[in-house]
């Protein structure tokens, strides 16, 4: 690899994570952003934003359960301490600096008056005054809780805070994509002619939870890990808009059968911050060199990329310099980008590459502490696909890459 | 999933939408989307911004879901009903006004609302009055058909093959990594509550709990060779009439919780500090948990008859 060209065996061991650092850091951003931007208090319920607020992560349960058992943040834009009431245990180190109150139910009728009691004891009357909301429920607009502010949508400010991480987040996201490493040995082990789907996930899901010290609290699944065997041909799979592959989808238990590209990707997040996996593994044979080529070409791909990726430079640098050696077709899939930010979300600002536009490419400049998941596509009818990903942070005179490990096999060994 | 009970669903939630006054349903929870479409999406762990996921027209009839992919499409809902993926407001915007009814619709019914969603409305439908419609959904869902009962039940299996697995745990593994493999090998990968696990001396505490097929399925309890602890008062008190004053005093526990369960977690929620106005009605199912014990139960006019039995 270019840029920082550390092989692989010299990759510098993770930093140390400063917990309560983290946390104080990340609420004087988002108190910033909130002056700068004229918002007097922020309700926050969208589990990242609760956790950038006051450190504590919510579990990864199913999205039915998580809206129920919300954790809220309560943040105003003066000095005093963020307000956070879990359902969830939380956990001291990480949340310290927040204070906490009574779980809430603003899902509930009869739980929506708490809430806005809540907001009252942190925020005051907010009759007249901004306030950022991730989102009203039913129940809080029945009750008339912030009837009378201002509401804007808390990721203009959340977002702007997010953008560029601290040294402890990059440590985090580091952390997260070594052990989703660590665990997709057992996967790639699991991934031959005859098992399915559903298997080689569960030998990654077995495999992030034996190998945590804090089994159910430390790693924890953000996405469903998908591993999808790809078609040969764009019209092989399920009908699309793009006139591309249908990726990812991940709602079949397919059987894979030897020589299928199957496409790898899977999220983990610790101390909320997600890990990003991409790869191909070919089952039950080594790839032919039509299907090297793919890899090859990839490889130039992020190469090409990485050479640029620098403070100053805009999205649209980056993905003109990812032109330049596929000239003939856009090397990713239409539907998503050549490269997203990572961090308390797997899919977040800046992206490159998107239905956003040349133009907001081109106006949007890399700063350091931005993190990018490359994740271009290689594609050539007949022969299948390439797709992996690689998570760098951009530093003051470039890049370095987040992760420890190369995770190329079978294509580079 | 059968075709019937998707039909079945699809036409209460229309029918709700024509009694409540609601000519469009603008879906961005993933189990109300799933409820009306049947569309299975990939999973995501914790809470997601409000989007607009699935678009119930009731003039037309016809309901419309945001994918860029046939694939996860029930029938009758078909290519044409899908707005693809994008990052871009204007594009969304776009697919919104070609979303024949939603323009002209009088009252757009959220199950969430947000700053966002409202402005880009005043462009796509300037005349509607948008209005909270999470209970309308909560409602719809609050009873269960026939149909939901079976893939419910069906759930709680799937669950208790995780349970088994993590009693049959050789020493020294842990049992919730056995459960996690066991349900793998039966195709099941997505978790609700997920899988928890804990060897207390001779006794295994252990809940596990599964999204099968878009339902939900779920069962914990502490076990001693092999056997749980025995069912309690509180999965007897689940009976049509019962009050939080009648749960209250059949709970064991002071941790105890009776919400209804289906697609996932839904109302009503009936613990210490909330759902005090709440009574039980024939036809919801809870999960009851008491402690560690936790049943899934079907409410019926004969009293409470639990999914969730080992099979």
């Amino acid at each position: 690899m270019s840029g920082d060209g550390a092989p692989v065996d010299e990759i510098p061991p993770p930093a140390v994570v400063d917990l309560r650092r983290m946390g104080v850091e990340r609420l004087a951003r988002l108190r910033d952003e909130m002056r700068s931007q004229g918002v007097d208090g922020a309700v926050l319920m969208h589990g990242p934003h609760v956790t950038y607020a006051t450190g504590h992560v919510p579990e990864a349960v199913d999205a039915s359960h998580a809206s129920h058992r919300r954790a809220m943040a309560i943040v105003s834009a003066s000095d005093r301490p963020a307000r956070l009431h879990a359902h969830d245990a939380v956990m001291e180190a990480a949340s310290g600096s927040a204070e906490t109150g009574d779980p809430l139910w603003p899902e509930l009728d009869d739980g929506a008056g708490e809430v806005g009691s809540a907001i009252a004891q942190v925020l005051g009357d907010v009759t007249g005054r901004r306030v950022a909301v991730d989102a009203v429920t039913g129940a809080m607009a029945r009750a008339g809780v912030l009837r009378g502010a201002e509401l804007v949508d808390a990721s203009r400010v959340l977002g702007p805070a997010r953008l560029v991480k601290t040294e402890d987040e990059l440590a985090c996201l580091d952390q997260a994509q070594r052990h989703t490493e660590r665990a997709m040995v057992a996967a790639r082990a699991a991934c031959i002619p005859g098992s399915t789907r559903a298997e080689v996930a569960g030998a990654f899901l077995a495999a992030l939870r034996d190998g945590d010290s804090e089994p159910g609290l430390g790693y924890r699944n953000g996405i469903d890990p998908i591993f999808q065997p790809m078609p040969l041909h764009r019209d092989g799979g399920p009908r699309t808009s793009t006139g591309h592959v249908a990726f990812p989808i991940g709602v079949e238990n397919p059987v894979f059968a030897e020589g299928d590209l199957v496409w790898v990707d899977a999220g983990v997040g610790w101390q909320g911050y997600m890990s990003d996996f991409g790869c191909t593994w070919v089952a039950g044979r080594a790839p032919s060199p039509s299907e090297q080529s793919l890899c090859d070409r990839w490889i130039a791909v992020l190469e090409a990329s990485l050479a640029v990726v620098g403070p100053g430079v805009t999205l649209g640098d980056v993905a003109r310099a990812a032109r330049t050696v596929e000239p003939d077709e856009t090397p990713w899939l239409p539907q998503f980008y050549l490269a997203h930010g990572a961090g308390l979300e797997s899919a977040e600002m800046p992206m490159i590459g998107t239905d956003l536009g040349q133009a907001f490419d081109d106006g949007f400049e890399l700063a350091a502490g931005m993190v990018l998941v490359f994740e271009p596509v290689i594609w050539v009818d007949g022969v299948g696909g390439y797709r992996a990903e690689e998570v760098v942070a951009v530093t003051d005179d470039g890049w370095r890459r987040l992760g420890g490990g190369d995770h190329y096999e079978p294509f580079r060994t | 999933m059968s075709a019937d009970l998707l039909l079945a669903r699809r036409e209460r939630v229309l029918d709700a939408m024509d009694s409540a006054g609601i000519d469009v349903l603008v879906l961005g929870r993933q189990d109300n989307a799933g409820y009306a479409c049947g569309m299975r999406r990939l999973w995501t762990a914790g809470t997601r911004p409000f989007g607009a996921g699935c678009i119930v027209v009731g003039a037309t009839r016809r309901i419309h879901a945001l994918s860029s992919w046939d694939a996860g499409i029930e029938s009758p809902m078909t290519f044409d009903d899908l707005y693809p993926i994008t990052w871009n407001p204007r594009i969304m915007a776009a697919s919104m006004a070609g979303v024949d009814g939603l323009a002209r619709a009088g009252r757009i019914g959220v199950d969430e609302l947000t700053p966002s969603f409202r402005r880009a409305a005043a462009n796509f439908a300037p005349r509607s009055e948008i209005a909270p419609a999470d209970d309308l959904m909560a409602r719809v869902r609050r009873h269960k058909l026939p149909g939901e009962i079976e893939a419910i039940a069906s759930g709680c299996a799937a669950a208790w093959v995780g349970v088994e697995a993590a009693l049959g745990a050789a020493g020294g593994t842990d049992p919730a990594v056995a459960a996690i493999r066991a349900l793998a090998g039966v195709g099941v990968t997505v978790p609700s509550s997920g899988v928890r696990a804990e060897q207390r001396g001779a006794e295994l505490a252990v809940d596990v709990g599964v999204i099968c097929d878009l339902y939900e399925g779920g069962v914990g309890g502490v076990f001693a060779g092999g056997r749980r602890a025995g069912p309690t008062a509180l999965v007897d008190a689940c009976r049509p009439g019962a009050s939080f004053d009648d749960l209250s005093a059949a709970a064991a526990t002071g941790d105890w919780l009776v919400r209804g369960l289906g697609m996932g977690f839904e109302r009503p929620v009936i613990g210490p500090g909330v759902g005090t106005g709440e009574r039980l009605e024939a036809g919801m199912v809870l999960s009851v948990t008491d402690g560690h014990h936790r049943d899934v139960v079907h409410v019926t006019a004969d009293g409470p008859a639990v999914l969730s039995q080992r099979p």
